[in-house]
């Protein structure tokens, strides 16, 4: 992706599954259907635009951008 | 609006109270003479018996500081009224500071036993709480209530054609009442013939919050008020019906929620029965009583802002849109309570341990600076920020938010298509409660 790309990340202490990241963005976050927790899957990178929604929105405050694509 | 103002003198007030409290340090007691009496008695009531007030929630919104209310009744001490969506977000994401578990979650006090006896995961804190959520979360992520959506589809449209045949009748029992908990009771596992029964249980929950109290008999309860939650007898019926699935659960399993509780583990442990029950409890009337007050209101919004909605029958991608607005208008819980666990400033009001926080959100819901021209209807406004119909977010975001949604968004498609023209009958009849913003009756004509 481009320079603007971001890694994330789920803290899963402070996950509550809402399952609003799934929601907005389901090629980077799935949330397990027994343990119900959110964690990253694939490359585990999103446009910086896209992955402050997803900060925002989530309401457990456990998504967070850990650093550049690389 | 101003007549119904209690305690309008806010210094002699601050000033008469102050004096009997000598832990003060003299700067603390300049902010104290400075406390902003809240304009309306926000824990009456008959303050909401017309809706939100919206004069009095805008005043206080455009004060510098928190407002305060005195201690009223039994209770022990005031609380402070947050109204703005900023610090409501603060005091909603930091549980450390702003406990659920210390003290009640609502306005009035109660004792510590009555406390323990009540609690389920929403008069928690993390991580407790989050232990207990994460055994019915899966059950309610949007993913997940996708695969309701038939389901609710269903339940609406024969609820819609059943009063649209009848040409009309009280909105509420038709329509706003069934469905929601139709779909909760679906989820858990509750068989239809019993619905009504929960309907009628946790109708008298939230009268538990108003100034008709039941017989304290009722429901065959023994238990002592002050012990069942809403202080209502209504509680020990819906514990009891909790209990008589439960076990029939553990005998016959089946893929609903009861059975996931009964069967779940914490920490290597089964749920107690008091944990079990309480949690029933909760689910039962938080998927219930919230979505119905949105579908209640639906209606009037539909009459009162007809040409938005003509604006969602044009283009059908506003429908989500307009169903976040129909439940940010509405905002069916009024507030909701936290504890203070060590001093603090919010908002530039100096809190002290053991002070009562009020979030109201159908304050903060119309708060111009986040909502553009808050009281205009507006089915295409951004859905960001995000309103805090559902809470202002952290770990006690409304765990039946992607469920409401889609309930409402599927109730204002299903009207909308079927080309039902609605009249209003009757002036809506407020829940006797400063808790739920409900409506009890609302007469309609559909054709």
């Amino acid at each position: 992706m481009s320079a603007d790309s971001v890694r994330m990340a789920v803290d899963s202490q402070r996950c509550i599954g809402g399952g609003q990241c799934e929601m907005l963005e389901p090629e980077v976050f799935l949330v397990d259907d027994d343990e119900a927790v959110s964690s990253v899957i694939g490359s585990g990178v999103l446009p910086r635009a896209r992955a402050d929604v997803v900060v925002h929105r989530c309401p457990g405050a456990a998504v967070s951008i850990v650093g550049p694509e690389s | 609006m101003r007549s119904e103002a209690v305690g309008c003198d806010a210094v002699v007030w601050a000033a008469r109270e102050r004096s009997e409290q000598e832990r003060e340090t003299p700067a603390e007691r300049v902010l104290a003479v400075e406390r902003l009496s809240a304009p309306v008695d926000l824990s009456d009531p008959a303050t909401f018996a017309r809706g939100i007030p919206q004069a009095a929630f805008a005043e206080m919104r455009s004060r510098p500081t928190l407002s305060w209310t005195p201690p009223r009744g039994g209770d022990r001490a005031g609380f402070w009224s947050v109204t703005r969506h900023e610090p409501l977000s603060e005091v909603s994401r930091n549980t450390e500071v702003y406990s659920s578990a210390v003290g009640h979650i609502q306005i009035y006090d109660i004792d510590s036993d009555a406390l323990s006896a009540r609690a389920s995961m929403i008069d928690l804190d993390p991580p407790v709480h989050t232990r207990l959520r994460r055994l019915v979360s899966s059950a309610f992520t949007p993913r997940h209530v996708q695969s309701y959506e038939a389901a609710v589809r269903t339940r609406i449209g024969a609820r819609l054609d059943a009063l649209a045949a009848a040409g009309g009748g009280d909105w509420v029992e038709a329509v706003a009442a069934p469905i929601p908990i139709g779909v909760i009771c679906d989820i858990m596992g509750v068989p239809e013939s019993d619905h009504d029964y929960m309907i009628e249980l946790t109708d008298h929950l939230v009268a538990g919050t108003s100034s008709r109290p039941l017989e304290p008999n009722a429901y065959g309860n023994t238990t002592e008020l002050r012990l069942l939650p809403f202080n209502s007898p209504a509680a020990h019926g819906i514990n009891e019906y909790a209990r008589t699935l439960g076990e029939r659960r553990r005998v016959e399993p089946a893929d609903d929620l009861v059975t996931k509780l009964i069967e779940a583990e914490v920490d290597g442990e089964r749920l107690s029965d008091a944990e079990f029950t309480n949690f029933f409890r909760l689910m039962v009337f938080a998927g219930n009583e919230t979505t119905r007050a949105s579908m209640a209101h639906l209606a009037l919004h539909l009459v009162e802002f007809a040409e938005e909605f003509e604006r969602v029958r044009r283009d059908p991608s506003l429908t989500a849109q307009a169903a976040e607005e129909v439940i940010r208008y509405s905002s069916p819980i009024l507030y909701f309570r936290r504890t203070v666990t060590r001093d603090t400033v919010l908002q530039d009001t100096p809190l002290h341990a053991g002070d009562k926080v009020v979030m109201w959100y159908a304050a903060a819901n119309f708060d111009s600076e986040v909502f553009h021209d808050p009281l205009r209807f507006d089915v295409a406004r951004p859905l960001r920020p995000p309103n805090v119909a559902f809470g202002g977010g952290g770990a006690h975001f409304c765990l039946g938010a992607p469920l409401a949604r889609l309930e409402v968004a599927i109730l204002i498609e299903e009207i909308l298509q079927r080309g039902l023209c609605l009249e209003i009958a009757s002036d809506p009849v407020y829940v006797d409660s400063n808790f739920v913003n409900g409506i009890e009756h609302l007469e309609v004509a559909l054709r």
